[in-house]
């Protein structure tokens, strides 16, 4: 596969011509435009929700440093702001803003315009309703006490509608498809339109008492991962990575491979979750082995990343939106294989109600999702706006902020975290010795935390003036760098 | 409610479930998904003669802001 590069590619729709064509241009112009305001949509009030949800974290984490700060007041005490931040940053600006990646992504690999783009309206309606109706019932101190599942059942009835409405739009636009193959991204799209509703229906069906509510409550929280937030990130890193390079994916077999393996795998985690919890040993014993075998997928898309930007790594220089994705799929391999590791019971019993766990959750929520998604937006915002990103050095701020942040966050929280578990599990230590060693790394955390919140809103910033066509018009693209030297580089032998 | 109706409502959920999967697997096959012809193209598919390979796309600018406006705009 690797001589491709060498060699004149066959063009799946006829033999490859090297030129550039009005056809191809007008086609896809027709396709963004059809798009665009569902896409915006999403993505503007998935932003929105970054922002809330960023701030409820900050909040939360210099609770740490500061416990009594803002005490005085109900709504603002750690246990309903840090619910509140965890469902406003998951359903409000993840899942939007992956929605909204989705739409343009599915168009695009379906190679026709969006269908039934009307229900996307109502869909973001009832979405963002829901995050809303949702959030304000947390802070009001109504919760569902199952952690990922926090939202009262009206609220997410609403999110599950709203879902189910966008699917539909999707399924249809991929009935309508003027492609006979499917490429690998639009596999985990796809997937992620029958896995979720179904995850998210049953888990919201509240028939579940005792120890099989927590097992289903980590069965959700767990594979809310596996069959939405995941298939976003791996569907855009494998769009993303070999378009902004201009070179196809190094196997496209290894990434069908890595698409079964993760559906038969992935669905069997969550329930490692509850090591040492009274459930059967051998429940939580498959949710171990499942854990461990997602190794196979994780190096399938691991291996495959890698092996396509191999070469070509000075790209990292110029374009945001590769070093976003880039820096994303990176992570995704250390967050996976962390979590097979987290999974087996000798490291649960250091890592397990610690720090540590906090600074996982980041590691993929955020340094692998979000860094797709904000590499995605770059990409996606200015052919939708036909206006490009006005401020380069921001992007460039946006960069380093967020990934100091979150680099800061993650490395104080494993470090601390494992520490932690030590001395916890030390009986000779005194409880609060252990947590005056944390308020350091719990320090950090805010730091790292505070860099990241700042990122979203210059971040948010710009997404107001492309979309107002505001700031300095550019007529190239807006780079780290300046210059493009790697034009067209492959395209002869 | 109890534990056995419960039960009983998400098995057959996942059967359901598990029924899409199957349907989804074998409709891949029988459209030829997984052909070693399908499987050596599918790669290119996200490139066409306007974004070919080749191309780094972060680095091609199209100035598309006029697009269906008079030409004498596109110069402004």
């Amino acid at each position: 596969m690797a001589k491709k590069k060498t060699k004149k590619p066959a063009d799946p729709h006829g033999e490859f011509r090297g030129q550039r064509t009005e056809a191809d241009q007008e086609r896809r112009i027709v396709i963004d435009d059809a798009a665009r305001t569902p896409t915006v949509l999403y993505l503007g009030s998935g932003i929105f929700w970054l922002l809330v949800g960023s701030l409820f974290g900050i909040v939360a984490s210099l609770k740490f440093n500061l416990p009594d700060w803002l005490g005085s007041s109900a709504a603002l005490t750690f246990g309903r702001i840090r619910p509140a931040h965890l469902n406003t940053v998951m359903y409000g600006w993840a899942s939007l803003a992956g929605a909204g990646m989705i739409v343009w992504l599915t168009a695009r690999l379906c190679r026709i315009q969006l269908q039934l783009a009307w229900v996307h309206y109502l869909a973001v309606i009832l979405w963002n309703l829901g995050v809303l109706a949702g959030t304000v019932a947390i802070l009001a101190g109504y919760n569902q006490g199952m952690e990922w599942l926090e939202f009262p059942r009206f609220a997410g009835a609403m999110i599950a509608v709203g879902f189910l409405l966008f699917a539909a739009s999707i399924i249809q636009t991929f009935r309508k498809r003027n492609v006979d193959h499917l490429y690998v991204s639009l596999w985990y799209i796809l997937a992620s339109m029958i896995w979720f509703p179904f995850l998210y229906v049953v888990a919201n069906l509240g028939i579940y008492q005792g120890v099989i509510q927590a097992a289903m409550n980590w069965w959700y929280g767990h594979n809310a991962l596996a069959t939405w937030f995941t298939p976003i990130g791996l569907a855009g890193a494998y769009y993303f990575i070999p378009k902004v390079i201009g070179r196809p994916i190094y196997s496209y077999y290894l990434g069908l491979l890595g698409f079964w393996a993760f559906a038969l795998f992935y669905n069997w985690n969550g329930i490692h979750h509850l090591v040492g919890g009274p459930l059967p040993t051998w429940l939580v014993t498959v949710s171990i082995v499942a854990s461990v075998m997602m190794v196979v997928p994780v190096m399938a898309v691991a291996v495959n990343h890698h092996l396509t930007t191999v070469n070509h790594f000075r790209m990292l220089k110029f374009s945001p939106t590769l070093r976003f994705v880039v820096i994303g799929s990176m992570c995704y391999t250390a967050v996976s294989v962390q979590g097979s590791l987290e999974s087996i019971r000798s490291f649960q019993e250091v890592a397990h109600f610690t720090h540590y766990t906090i600074g996982h959750a980041h590691l993929g929520v955020y340094a692998f999702l979000s860094m797709i998604l904000f590499g995605a937006i770059y990409y996606i915002m200015p052919r939708l706006a036909r206006w490009e990103w006005p401020y380069p050095g921001l992007i460039k701020a946006h960069f380093w902020m967020s990934t100091a942040g979150i680099g800061i966050y993650v490395i104080a929280l494993t470090i601390g975290g494992w520490f932690q578990g030590v001395q916890l599990n030390d009986p000779a230590i005194p409880f609060m010795d252990v947590v005056e060693y944390t308020k350091i790394y719990l320090w950090a955390r805010s730091i790292g935390g505070a860099l990241m919140v700042v990122s979203h809103f210059i971040f948010a910033f710009q997404f107001v003036m492309i979309i107002k066509h505001a700031g300095p018009r550019r007529f190239a693209p807006a780079l780290f760098r300046e210059s493009a030297p790697m034009q067209r580089e492959e395209r002869e032998p | 409610m109890s534990l056995p109706f419960a039960a009983i409502i998400v098995i057959i959920i996942a059967l359901v479930a598990g029924a899409l999967a199957l349907s989804a697997f074998i409709w891949a096959i029988r459209t030829k998904q997984f052909s070693i012809e399908q499987l050596n193209r599918g790669a290119l598919l996200i490139f066409d003669d306007d974004e070919p390979v080749g191309t780094p796309q972060d680095m091609v600018f199209t100035d598309n802001s006029t697009h269906g406006k008079k030409e004498d705009e596109k110069a402004g």
